[in-house]
């Protein structure tokens, strides 16, 4: 071939750079593309990415969402349901029962305590614990001779409570189980109390019926009346008052439990 | 391939943060979108490695294989068979897989683990 013509020579020069031109055109191309390339593959897995985690939310609140359950397992929720509300059911009326029962047991237990009370109180006022109160008579008897002996006095308590007394007092003193009447005329002594010429006797119980025992024909009435200087006036009355005996006190006897 | 990894776990980052919740009403549908879209990004990475990627075709496919996934959904939410949206779930699937497993061959025939 020889050497190359001067001609040939730029033609050739020619050629080379424009090749050059074509190839670094493409080079750049290329990488132009492969930008492209990894951008939208990019974008398109960060969608998928984003999405992914958008339906994965979605579906966990779904599960609890009801209108979203198949009928099947809408109809076991409903099994469940119904299986749990009867058993709650049972429960309440179980429990309903039981609290019933409590307070009867407890109105029970109320009652016998009221009971207890009453009984507790009545023994106090019977044996002279308490003061009391309610209606009944009133004795007043004048002595101006001092004739009465303690012996008339013990046959007034035992006439009172023949008829249904509950609580007596002589002289504002209450008498009780234990109460004595000793001496005669000016030295007539209840407890160890000297009474006056003049007395009176408080007794708490149907007023009637302790009047009626008191006046009785051939009884107490009747027979001192008939004594010189003695008067006996008895009066019916609505609201009486009997004190508290003194403090009672046991030495000798001991108590035997029931 | 590290950028694609980046961008993933960066749309799952961007989904946790903006609280991102889908009603309940379109959860079908994104499903089968999203399962398109993944297949579609799968086959992306595919074409790049055999050096036949379009970035047109990709970006027009990815588009319309979601569109027209949930579009399958929805008609056969509204003609009663509801079933239709296994047709698009196992198409996909299929294709998924298939693609998985060239982007698998095609990176090990790359890394010379063959």
């Amino acid at each position: 071939m020889g050497e190359l013509g001067p001609r040939r020579k730029l033609v050739h020069l020619r050629d080379e750079s424009w090749r050059r031109i074509v190839e670094s055109e493409k080079a750049v191309e290329r990488s132009f593309h492969e930008g492209r390339l990894f951008v939208s593959l990019a974008v398109g897995v960060l969608l998928v990415g984003f999405l992914l985690v958008g339906q994965w939310r979605g579906y966990a609140s779904l599960s609890s969402d009801l209108s979203r359950q198949s009928d099947q397992s809408l109809g076991i929720i409903i099994e469940e349901i119904t299986a749990e509300n009867s058993e709650l059911r049972n429960e309440v009326l179980r429990l309903e029962l039981r609290m019933f029962e409590a307070q009867r047991e407890e109105i029970d237990r109320s009652d016998l305590l009221n009971e207890a009370a009453k009984e507790l109180t009545g023994l106090r006022v019977m044996a002279g614990l308490s003061a009391a109160t309610g209606p009944g008579v009133v004795i007043v008897i004048e002595d101006e001779e001092n004739v009465l002996l303690a012996q008339d006095f013990v046959a007034l308590v035992h006439e009172l409570r023949a008829g249904g007394a509950e609580a007596i007092a002589v002289d504002g003193k209450r008498v009780i189980g234990t109460s004595g009447f000793v001496g005669e005329g000016t030295d007539l002594k209840m407890d160890g109390t000297t009474l006056a010429g003049s007395y009176r006797v408080v007794a708490l119980g149907s007023p009637s019926d302790l009047q009626q025992a008191v006046e009785l024909p051939g009884g107490f009435t009747s027979t001192l009346s008939t004594f010189p200087g003695v008067t006996i006036e008895v009066t019916q009355e609505e609201s009486l008052m009997v004190p508290a005996a003194d403090t009672i006190r046991f030495v000798y006897g001991e108590p035997i439990p029931k | 391939m590290f950028v694609l990894v980046l961008a993933l776990a960066l749309g799952i980052a961007l989904g946790l943060l903006t609280n991102v919740s889908i009603p309940a009403a379109l959860l079908t549908y994104l499903g089968v979108a999203v399962l398109a879209a993944m297949d579609a990004c799968l086959g992306g990475v595919k074409a790049a490695l055999e050096q036949t990627f379009d970035d047109k075709a990709f970006v027009s496919g990815f588009i319309t294989n979601t569109l027209m996934a949930a579009f399958i959904v929805f008609v056969g939410d509204r003609i009663g068979v509801r079933e239709l949206y296994l047709a698009a779930v196992v198409a996909f699937g299929v294709r998924l897989f298939d693609n998985l497993a060239t982007v698998r061959n095609l990176l090990f025939h790359r890394w010379g683990w063959e």
